[in-house]
């Protein structure tokens, strides 16, 4: 089984179903970008498990892990601190709360 | 408005003009003048009258008078066959009014002119004349009226629209006129606007006459639309190519027109209502002028119906049948300018029947005839009125033959002459309509012609019995204030029983070549000669001598058994009137009671009309407002309630919370995904 | 005693066992992220949840990447997140409702996910090697510095935009906000 790479990716496309759960679910902004970091990581792996049974993409793959890696972060920081800015107008850190753009 | 028409002569010569082309002089000028003074008159007197207050009457009158003497000038030359009217008139082109189209055959080009054959001549003797005696009659009637000055304006209108209409020698011209016509009748009947009576008849003549209107106009366009002109000489030389039944379509629509216009049945239930105007109104417009403008434009239009036997006989049924009618109303009204518009309507209908029948030119000898013992009747009833402060109720009346002696004297010999005793003029024209009629052939005219004559003379004498005989039947205060009319009022009426009881003579002698049958022979000769008319000799002691003896006769019986039932004191002839004679006999049996109550019920037409247009068309415009405001509104409306409550129940989806949407993108992915992998894989 | 080839009594090869204890560990842990009540509590879930993502890292051959992983996301980020929960707190008491009304349907919505992943993965034709293969460090820096240099240095751009724009996104509106 560990030399499948079906089951690398089956175990990447459930981490990542359960990222969407706990994004479209969670009350908190916090857990929403947790969500958002398991679903990114999901992809990594995915990314990882093609390089390592694909001949071409073997360094590759560890390039765009690391690119992706680096994106997370930075994406991780400005969510954080939106959300922290939201936070300090609105006191509460639940998205269902936060519906200024209803009609 | 008008150019010159002086400088419009040499233009003649090429265009409209007499049969020679020939410029016409001082005709030129004097033709256009007898409407143009009128209308003159009117701008006048409604731009400035009511500042003149009393005077008002001067500008009016005088040029109604002046277009007077001009018509007598043109008449006498265009009758007497005189350059430039020679046997078919003269006509003056004015303007052209409508230039659209440069191709003579297939544009619509209409011109502006007047023509004056020896139809128009006798017309114009009629409603000139009498125009201008009623005018001064209105000098007194209207005295103490405040619309004194509007009144004169109208009248004025009128006479300008008369004269176009008799004068006008292009259908769509004569149409105009046709129209200003109506108008006027709405203006003059509805003059006291004020008395919902007065306003009501005037808005039903003129619906009714637009009814008739309807029919006309559809005619003038199947004129045009088969034969290409509106000019009037030429659809009646060219009449003849068109298939029988278009002319017998074109003849039947025009005759709608006039049947509008000249109160036949079924159009006729406006003519007594109209009696709410004045009296000189009545006697202008509804006895004199405007309603014989149906007569004329048949006359005028003799060679299409002369084409046309059906329609003739439509002609004929209609106008016999309102003679017939009318008479049998007139029995039992009691207004007594009631009797005289139903008699009217009657005299008229004699008149579509002599039309119908082909005796073109006994309905015309009629029409003038009329004209004049009409006007004075109705100038008497207005001084008999007058005279008895306002009433009008013939049951208030009575005995008056000594207390007004100049209208009793007219009222008498305008009641001969209606009743057809000879040496007046009645005589002559209605025994020329009745001998013609049983000439040709049309004995059914004949026998209802006949009996129409017998209650002619009855009603009319059952008038005078109740308005001049007998005793005075109203309050002893007015009896006492009875006097006679001015002199304004009195001389038109002395002017009209002179001349009408001359006219008769002077028109229909010799009897069987008569000089009207020499006037209008050019007119009528060729419609004659369709019909095959011509070359039948005047045999005095023969059929026509027993045809005469049988009308004096029939009037004779009428006129006494009148004066048995109402009474009589004239000449040698005494007898009190018999009311109870008159109950008895109107009670006699149930067939009479029937009959009674239907004329005093003028047979139920305007109850029908009600009924008909009021109670069942009110029910289908409600109906049709039911429709548009339920069906119709409620589809728009409901389009647009559906449209908006989608919205508003879609907009549920913007909950403004970022998640929601989330779930929507997953779905939407989920989905697409899905069905690829579903239907690729397949 | 020599290491047995495969797992005694059960017969399954050393690496499977790996394989299994390591997904096992990463599905666990993701699915307490998505469910605990209390967050610092997911925020640790995700810690560990991140370690055995690494460890999965090493089998597959890129050492680096786990390095990469332990560091950056465990030692930063998750930490950057718990510091993040602990300045958005409120004083209230734990929220009634874990889950949003939307929470069944987003369930479901996960499951198809899942579904639909799992099975459109196994029936596609891979092309891919019998087992696994290994990346040393330094062809991975080779290809890091030689190929994908532009993309090295936007990144690092993107890195310092990042940081700039959190500074001021999270700072306090003037001295005088209470």
């Amino acid at each position: 089984m560990s030399d499948s790479l079906v089951a690398y990716l089956i175990l990447a496309g459930v981490l990542f179903s359960i990222g969407t759960f706990g994004f479209l679910a969670r009350r908190n902004a916090i857990s929403m970008l947790m969500s958002i970091e398991l679903m990114v990581n999901s992809v990594n792996l995915a990314i990882i498990a093609f390089g390592a049974f694909t001949k071409e993409l073997q360094n590759d793959a560890s390039v765009i892990a690391l690119m992706v890696m680096a994106v997370a972060a930075a994406e991780a920081t400005v969510g954080l601190a939106i959300v922290i800015a939201i936070y300090r107008n609105r006191r509460t850190p639940l998205v269902d709360e936060y519906d200024a753009m209803r009609q | 408005m008008t150019m010159d028409p002086v400088l419009l002569a040499p233009l003649l010569a090429a265009a409209e003009g007499g049969a020679e082309g020939v410029s016409g002089g001082i005709y030129d000028t004097l033709i256009p003048l007898i409407p143009l003074l009128p209308m003159l008159g009117f701008l006048f007197t409604a731009a400035v009258g009511r500042r003149l207050g009393k005077r008002a009457h001067i500008v009016p009158v005088g040029l109604v008078i002046v277009s007077w003497l001009a018509a007598m000038v043109v008449v006498y030359a265009a009758l007497t066959g005189q350059a430039p009217f020679g046997e078919h008139g003269h006509g003056v082109t004015l303007w052209r009014w409508i230039p659209a189209g440069a191709d003579a055959s297939t544009g619509f080009n209409v011109d502006v002119g007047l023509l004056v054959d020896n139809l128009t001549a006798c017309l114009l003797i009629v409603v000139t004349t009498i125009g201008m005696l009623v005018h001064v009659y209105s000098i007194g009637y209207m005295a103490h009226d405040p619309g004194y000055w509007r009144f004169f304006a109208y009248l004025n209108l009128f006479m300008f629209s008369m004269l176009l209409l008799v004068m006008a020698d292009n259908w769509l011209v004569v149409f105009v006129a046709w129209e200003l016509v109506g108008l006027c009748s709405y203006l003059l009947i509805g003059f006291w606007y004020r008395k919902r009576s007065a306003a009501l008849a005037a808005k039903k003549a003129f619906l009714v006459n637009r009814v008739g209107d309807v029919g006309f106009a559809l005619g003038i366009m199947a004129i045009f639309v088969s034969l290409g002109t509106l000019d009037m000489r030429e659809t009646f030389t060219r009449i003849g190519e068109l298939p029988a039944a278009t002319i017998t379509l074109i003849a039947l629509l025009l005759f709608c027109g006039a049947v509008g216009k000249s109160a036949q049945f079924p159009l006729h239930v406006w003519l007594p209502d109209a009696m709410e105007g004045p009296t000189p109104v009545s006697a202008l417009i509804h006895a004199a002028t405007m309603v014989n403008a149906g007569v004329y434009l048949v006359a005028r239009a003799n060679l299409i119906f002369s084409h046309a036997p059906e329609a003739m006989v439509v002609v004929a049924a209609i106008g016999i049948f309102t003679a017939i009618l009318a008479a049998s109303i007139a029995f039992t009204q009691t207004d007594i300018k009631r009797v005289l518009a139903y008699s009217t309507l009657s005299q008229l209908g004699y008149m579509f029947a002599a039309l119908g029948v082909g005796a073109y030119v006994a309905a015309i000898f009629h029409l003038m005839t009329h004209g004049f013992f009409k006007g004075l009747l109705f100038l008497g009833s207005g001084s008999v009125i007058h005279a008895v402060h306002e009433e009008q109720d013939m049951r208030q009346m009575g005995g008056l033959s000594t207390k007004i002696r100049w209208t009793y004297a007219t009222m008498l010999v305008g009641s001969l002459e209606i009743a057809g005793i000879p040496p007046l003029a009645g005589f002559f024209s209605k025994d020329e309509i009745l001998g013609e009629a049983f000439k040709f052939g049309m004995y059914w005219v004949w026998i209802i012609g006949v009996i129409v004559a017998i209650m002619t003379a009855f009603y009319m004498f059952r008038l005078m019995g109740m308005t001049f005989w007998g005793s005075f039947r109203g309050p002893k205060a007015i009896w006492d204030k009875i006097h006679e009319s001015p002199a304004v009022m009195v001389v038109p009426l002395v002017v009209l029983a002179v001349a009408s009881a001359l006219l008769g003579m002077f028109l229909g002698l010799p009897l069987g070549d008569s000089t009207i049958a020499h006037w209008l022979e050019p007119v009528f000769f060729e419609s004659e000669e369709l019909l095959g008319h011509t070359g039948a000799e005047y045999q005095l002691f023969g059929i026509d001598g027993v045809l005469i003896l049988v009308s004096v006769t029939v009037a004779v019986l009428g006129m006494v058994a009148a004066w048995w039932l109402f009474g009589i004191r004239w000449l040698v002839f005494r007898r009190n009137p018999q009311p109870e004679r008159v109950n008895a006999v109107a009670e006699a049996n149930a067939v009479t009671r029937f009959l009674y109550r239907a004329s005093l019920n003028k047979w139920w037409f305007d109850d029908l009309n009600h009924l008909l247009f009021i109670v069942i068309g009110g029910r289908v415009g409600a109906a049709c407002w039911w429709f548009d405001r339920v069906v119709i509104d409620g589809t728009v409306n409901g389009i647009g309630g559906a449209v908006s409550g989608a919205g508003r129940a879609l907009r549920q989806v913007q909950t403004g919370r970022v998640q929601n949407y989330a779930l929507g993108i997953a779905l939407g992915l989920l989905v697409m995904a899905g069905s690829y992998l579903i239907i690729v894989q397949r | 005693m020599p290491i047995p080839d495969t797992v005694p009594l059960l017969g399954i090869a050393w690496d499977d066992v790996l394989f299994i204890v390591l997904a096992a560990i990463v599905i666990v842990a993701g699915v307490l992220v998505v469910t605990m009540r209390d967050i610092i509590r997911c925020g640790l879930a995700m810690m560990v949840c991140f370690g055995a993502l690494a460890g999965l890292y090493v089998m597959l051959g890129a050492p680096l990447v786990a390095a990469a992983q332990v560091i950056v996301y465990i030692g930063a980020i998750s930490v950057l997140i718990l510091f993040a929960i602990m300045l958005t707190q409120s004083k209230v008491a734990p929220v009634r409702l874990v889950f949003q009304t939307q929470a069944v349907p987003a369930a479901i919505a996960a499951v198809v996910l899942a579904i639909v992943i799992a099975l459109a993965v196994s029936a596609t034709e891979w092309p891919a090697v019998a087992t696994r293969l290994w990346s040393t460090t330094n062809d991975v820096a080779r290809v890091l510095f030689d190929d994908y240099l532009l993309a090295f240095e936007v990144v690092s751009v993107l890195l310092l935009a990042a940081v700039i724009g959190g500074i001021y996104l999270a700072k306090r509106e003037g001295s005088s906000d209470s």
